[in-house]
């Protein structure tokens, strides 16, 4: 299972990168980690004419505490993610979510932007990053814009990243001292992509949830909220009882990412026995 | 049925299990494994020949079509392309595949009018590299005429008109219809005062080795002669039915077996991919590597498992189970390589371990458009395994029995050996009881019992399994072929011997050489662990190499768990020839009759005296100095070396009428798995929370590696019980296509700990009482997991009758069975 | 120039010059963008120790390590790896003198058919590397990555914490 030819652009710096995407818009794909890109490619899924290795271009891997913004640089592997202390102590969610990426070797390359960019609604990152309202820096030869992690995955594999643009990085707001976080997910093996997943953000005075972030994953083309399962929370003290609504308010999600490994009935399963338990994940730790 | 001791007469073994030995028995560090470790094992992509071309095969995207037509101009215009072949193409030089069915089943290694399932091979490219012969293939045009995909096995059998596969055979998808009767029957199912019905589906998986499989083959054209390189199996037993497909002399092909990374049955013969790679080495003049890629290896490797449908019943009389009936859909795909072998296998075992008297079969084998059923691991007793245990599960809670007391007293007794079964099979001996006991009281049976009680007041769900199986070994041929139909019974071989040589050279170093691979059993560590024993040699000076099939001996290689035990024979009866002829040159240095001289500890020595030579010291006396020796003995040559062919230890041919079968599978092997699970009812996701498995594999060459067998067994058949399934939707399409879907089981997903233990019963019949251990824990750990898990939900009243039991289909259950989630 | 460049006459095909150095050897080659590391070793420069098992990336039998980190040769080119250290099992040990690893595997019967064991092997390598002193558990969840079909892993695994044992005693003197 060999790709098929390509010619290998290897720019060295951001402006490099820049020029490199502007001249060959859309024949080209950027090659971040490979993990996702390049079994496709191998497929023959995907043929593209060309393809810009990003991995030379400096400094697009940090993490850095901007404010109440913790902002990673696209190019961050996983690993780097996994075992930040930064993302520990300030973006509790992300670190959950890491639990379940992946193994050892694919998170060596794999990287966080590659992951977010390539919008897989099976994957976790984009879950996380719906769930906490990251904000997403599209850049360009044109310079930066930001997009709201809401309008930034289109459908599946569609992301906002236009021809001609990279995501250059991701910011997610600090977790504040009253926001409790759970993350919970099923796949058939450990470190699969998910059949379903659920991402929780709350935000608590006291026993109450002031507001709540219930995010789906895994059954739907895109990472949305729980609507109904949020009003169930807000304002309401967060009891067993509490979570239990919630959990039954997420049938109103109807799964329409089905495959052999998960039915639309098994995804409604999923999420109402997920939801409740990311939420007792997150009380629990209060 | 009554001990019937007439069949021991028949019993050729020569070395009886011995209370000590000097290597049998030790868990030897294995002789293969340096080099594996070093990254230096020679595996079929390793062979590098100069000027080697490479191929790459197209494969349809449709389950069942006509080729109309296929335009390869613009793919033999691609530079660096040496050929296109299409299968219409092929055929014109090199016919059909072998097929052991019959009547036989056409296939063409590459298709030539018709595809039959999605990944059938339409054309071949080689080219100066893999990249380049796959650009080719994507310009290749290939017309189809779209004709209906039968998926469904029971559509099969009312197929009509362009949804029949192949109308030569008859107007359906029918392969054969068969209906089998053995012992009292109807009496049995008319007396019963309990009677259990089930419907159990077993789904379709397959092998799926680490290593795909693959060919290089150089063709001398000035000899005409095919060198092919392969990580076959069975070249030295019937390798020559690849010159067939070439339409050369058998003289023309060597086959060179490189190791394989892997096979559990999945490369058992290999004819496509040797044949394949053959035909285009002939066509271009130049090497041709072929190797499977894991879409090739998935879709068209001609090597999916049983996939079956019962409709089974089980008879009780006064608490003992009395008989046995079953209907069976069975689907193999699109061709009918190895014909209905794997129900011949099935009714070696067919009764299990139990006193169960008589068994009714009605067999119907169809054809649809999925990749052709070959070899794994079980050949399909394991599925009968499932069939059984199920049913006993369900005996034993319908008539509210705990499910072990109720094995317990069904079982074969320990002193009812050699054991006639109603298909005509013998097991050789056992000890059935002592392995169930030995699995509780491994477990604490009874205190997982009280422990699950006060975790089902938790409201947690855990379950209890138990599966006591059997694991026959050495398999007879007359499997083969005994469920063809009478009026064409086809090839009817009743040979499946094993071969070796051995030579002792000039110092005194063994040299072994075998006829069958290495496919991750440990051939060369039970050559020399055996060949030490008989020899009382050091392991270290004995080494072992592969015959290619123009040196090989007739060795139908490993496979039915027959290897350890078959070489054990060729050795024996090699060794015994080594001896005499040391014994007979020492007699010579030693001025000594034979008769007052004794082998050991590496030296021939003359009895109750310090005279003696060593092996080395014989072995050079052999090779150099006839003239030192009698010349009268005309029969006296030099050297020390002999081969042996060991036939099968016991096996009978089949009545005409086949209301019994011949002794087939006698060499019997038994197992008791009892796995601890917990389900979370939620998600479906099942959990081991502990796992023991006891096997009794009669004498045991080496404990470390058996238990490799057990676990590494049990691991598959974790995957067979949850995790796989080779899955096809109403189209044909073939929706778990790579390792993304198709669900291997990591490290996370078997049980941390599979507790092994080990009972002992040997074989009357074979050299040391030896049996087979190869196909290990996949026998019973998929009876073994179903049982824990219908267990673990029993209080919602959930039968476990369909594998895989995915998280997904489980959970289904789970909602169909009124149970909603916890939230 | 390697075969695949010349194989093909008449066609400029990019080659990319890339200096590497595998297994403390440094090679300057010129390869075609899209070779996939894996068959640059295998094929270029003769170290079949890394097997092939999907080229999808899933069953890890063709782990390599990139610049001290495990890599899934099958998803890396060779093209990208200008000024990279790459180590393959061949750096790990001879025949007549294996690595810990590699003893431990042999003692504790931690392979059958060899094919996912260098991949293994060097998985096995970077924990032991990052973490001297692993629990079972942080074994299996290392090795959770590379799929073996033979074993049921716990030998594998028993195989690792033994050699940790045996580097940590060797490196405690």
């Amino acid at each position: 299972m060999k790709p098929a030819p390509f010619r290998l652009e290897r720019p060295d710096t951001v402006q490099a990168l820049c020029r490199a995407l502007a001249k060959h818009g859309d024949s080209a794909r950027i090659l971040a980690g490979g993990q996702s890109l390049v079994p496709m490619m191998n497929f023959r899924l995907v043929t593209p004419e060309v393809l810009i290795d990003i991995n030379r271009v400096d400094g697009l891997d940090y993490i850095r505490l901007d404010g109440d913004v913790l902002a990673i640089g696209a190019m961050t592997r996983h690993v780097a993610v996994k075992e930040s202390a930064l993302v520990k102590a300030n973006v509790p969610l992300i670190a959950k979510a890491y639990e379940h990426i992946a193994h050892v070797t694919v998170r060596n390359r794999g990287t966080i932007g590659g992951n977010l960019s390539h919008g897989d609604p099976s994957s976790e990152l984009p879950a996380v990053a719906i769930c906490l309202d990251a904000k997403f820096v599209v850049s360009s030869a044109e310079g930066n814009r930001t997009v709201r992690g809401a309008d930034f995955f289109n459908g599946m594999f569609e992301t906002d990243v236009h021809s001609g643009e990279f995501l250059s990085e991701i910011r997610f707001p600090v977790a504040a001292r009253n926001q409790r976080f759970g993350f919970e997910e099923f796949s058939p093996r450990r470190g699969d992509f998910a059949i379903a997943i659920a991402a929780v953000a709350l935000e608590m005075n006291g026993d109450t949830c002031v507001s709540a972030s219930i995010v789906h994953g895994g059954v739907r083309e895109m990472p949305g909220h729980m609507t109904d399962a949020e009003a169930a929370l807000r304002g309401k003290v967060v009891s067993s009882e509490q979570i239990t609504l919630a959990a039954k308010a997420t049938v109103s999600i109807e799964p329409t990412l089905q495959n052999y490994h998960g039915d639309a009935a098994y995804k409604s399963d999923l999420l109402r026995a997920l939801t409740a338990r990311a939420l007792s994940q997150a009380i629990g730790e209060g | 049925m009554a001990k019937e001791t007439h069949f021991l007469e028949m019993s050729r073994q020569e070395e009886q299990p011995r209370s000590k030995y000097n290597w049998i028995g030790k868990s030897m560090k294995r002789v293969e494994d340096p080099r594996l470790l070093a990254g230096k094992g020679k595996y079929v992509d390793d062979i590098e020949l100069p000027r080697m071309a490479h191929a790459a095969v197209m494969r349809s995207p449709h389950a069942h079509a006509r080729i109309i037509s296929i335009d390869t101009s613009k793919a033999k215009k691609l530079p660096g392309v040496l050929l296109v072949m299409t299968g219409k193409e092929a055929a014109e030089v090199t016919g059909p595949t072998a097929s052991f069915a019959s009547p036989p089943v056409t296939q063409y290694a590459i298709a030539t009018d018709r595809v039959r399932h999605v990944g059938e091979p339409v054309a071949a490219v080689v080219a100066d590299s893999r990249y380049i012969a796959e650009d080719a293939i994507d310009l290749i045009e290939v017309k189809y005429e779209e004709l209906p995909p039968v998926v469904d096995p029971r559509d099969a059998i009312n197929s009509t008109g362009d949804a029949v596969l192949h109308p030569e055979r008859g107007k359906n998808n029918v392969a054969m219809h068969r209906v089998l009767k053995f012992g009292p029957l109807e009496e049995d199912f008319a007396k019963a005062d309990h009677i259990v019905k089930r419907n159990l589906r077993w789904s379709r998986v397959a092998g799926m080795p680490m290593e795909t499989a693959g060919a290089v083959v150089d063709y001398d054209e000035g000899t005409g002669k095919f060198t092919i390189y392969a990580n076959t199996s069975m070249y030295n037993y019937v390798g020559w039915l690849i010159a067939v497909s070439l339409k050369v002399p058998a003289s023309q092909v060597n086959i060179i077996p490189t190791l394989a990374g892997g096979s559990f049955g999945s490369k058992l013969f290999l004819h496509k991919v040797s044949t394949i790679a053959a035909t285009l080495a002939r066509a271009v003049g130049r090497p041709v590597k072929f190797i499977e890629d894991r879409m090739d290896n998935i879709m068209s490797s001609d090597n999916h498992a049983s996939d079956r449908i019962y409709e089974a019943e089980l008879a009780v009389k006064g608490g003992m189970m009395t008989g046995l009936r079953f209907k069976v859909i069975d689907d193999y795909g699109a061709y009918l390589q190895y014909g209905y072998g794997t129900h011949g296998n099935a009714l070696s075992q067919v009764t299990g371990p139990y006193k169960i008297r008589s068994v009714g079969m009605e067999l119907t084998a169809v054809f649809t458009n999925k990749g052709q059923q070959g070899a794994y691991r079980g050949f399909g007793s394991e599925v009968a395994n499932f069939v059984l245990e199920r049913l006993v599960d369900a005996a034993a809670a319908e008539l509210g029995e705990d499910p072990t007391s109720f094995r317990e007293r069904n079982l074969i007794e320990p002193d009812q050996f050699p054991y006639k079964i109603p298909t005509g099979n013998v097991y050789d001996s056992g000890n059935y009881p002592a392995v169930l006991k030995q699995a509780k009281s491994m477990l604490d049976y009874d205190g997982w019992r009280k422990k699950q009680a006060e975790l089902r007041k938790q409201g947690r769900y855990v379950g209890i399994g138990v599966a006591t199986c059997q694991e026959r070994s050495v398999f007879s041929s007359t499997e083969f072929w005994f469920l063809n139909p009478n009026d064409a019974p086809g090839f009817t071989l009743t040979s499946s011997p094993e071969g070796i040589q051995v030579k002792i050279d000039p110092t005194g170093k063994a040299f072994a050489t075998i006829n069958a691979p290495f496919w991750g059993n440990s051939p060369e560590t039970m050559v020399v662990q055996i060949l030490a024993e008989h020899l009382t040699m050091n392991p270290a000076d004995i080494s072992v190499s592969y015959a290619d099939s123009d040196a090989g001996l007739n060795g139908t290689g490993p496979g039915g768990s027959r290897y350890t035990v078959m070489i054990a024979g060729a050795i024996t009866g090699a060794a015994k020839k080594i001896k005499t002829k040391l014994l007979k040159v020492a007699s010579h240095m030693l001025e000594a009759d034979v008769g007052d001289l004794e082998l050991a500890d590496g030296h021939v020595s003359v009895k109750g005296t310090n005279q003696k030579k060593s092996i080395p010291e014989i072995a050079l006396h052999a090779h150099y100095f006839r003239l030192s020796m009698p010349l009268e003995d005309r029969e006296l040559t030099s050297g020390i070396d002999a081969t042996h062919v060991y036939d099968h230890p016991f096996t009978t041919m089949p009545k005409e009428d086949r209301s019994d079968l011949g002794v087939f599978y006698p060499i019997m092997g038994n197992m008791c798995h009892m796995p601890v699970v917990e389900v979370d009812i939620e998600t479906g996701r099942i959990s081991f929370l502990d796992y023991v498995a006891v096997h009794d594999a009669g004498t045991v060459v080496n404990p470390m590696t058996l238990k490799g067998h057990i676990r590494g067994g049990t691991a598959a058949g974790v995957g067979t019980a949850i995790y796989e399934h080779l899955h096809y939707d109403e189209a044909g399409q073939l929706t778990t296509a790579s390792f993304a879907d198709y669900l291997i089981p990591t490290a996370f997903e078997v049980p941390a700990d599979v507790r092994a233990g080990h009972v002992e019963t040997p074989s009357p019949f074979t050299e040391f009482g030896i049996k087979g251990g190869g196909e290990g824990g996949r026998m019973g750990a998929p009876a073994a997991i179903a049982s824990a898990v219908e267990d673990a939900l029993r209080p919602l009243g959930i039968k476990v009758e369909s594998l895989p039991i995915s998280p997904r289909a489980l959970r289904a259950k789970i909602r169909e069975s009124g149970q909603p989630s916890k939230a | 120039m390697n075969k695949i460049a010349n194989a093909t006459e008449g066609t400029a095909i990019e080659t990319i010059q890339i200096n590497v150095e595998v297994n403390g050897v440094a090679y300057t080659r010129y390869v075609e963008p899209r070779l996939l590391l894996s068959d640059f070793l295998r094929q270029e420069l003769g170290l079949t120790g890394t097997h092939v098992g999907c080229e999808h990336g899933v069953c890890g039998s063709c782990n390599v390590m990139v610049d001290g980190a495990t890599a899934r040769s099958c998803l890396v080119f060779a093209s990208q790896l200008d000024n990279a250290k790459i180590e393959t099992v061949e750096s790990l040990g001879r025949v007549n003198a294996l690595h810990p690893l590699q003893k431990a595997f042999w003692e504790k019967h931690g392979l059958q058919c060899g094919f996912c064991t260098p991949g293994m092997l060097m998985t096995a390598k970077e924990l032991l590397d990052r973490n001297p002193k692993p629990t079972r558990e942080d074994i299996r969840e290392a090795i959770s990555g590379n799929l073996c079909r033979c074993t049921g892993y716990q030998t594998i695994i028993e195989a690792i914490y033994s050699a940790a044992q045996e580097m940590q005693g060797v490196a405690n003197g």
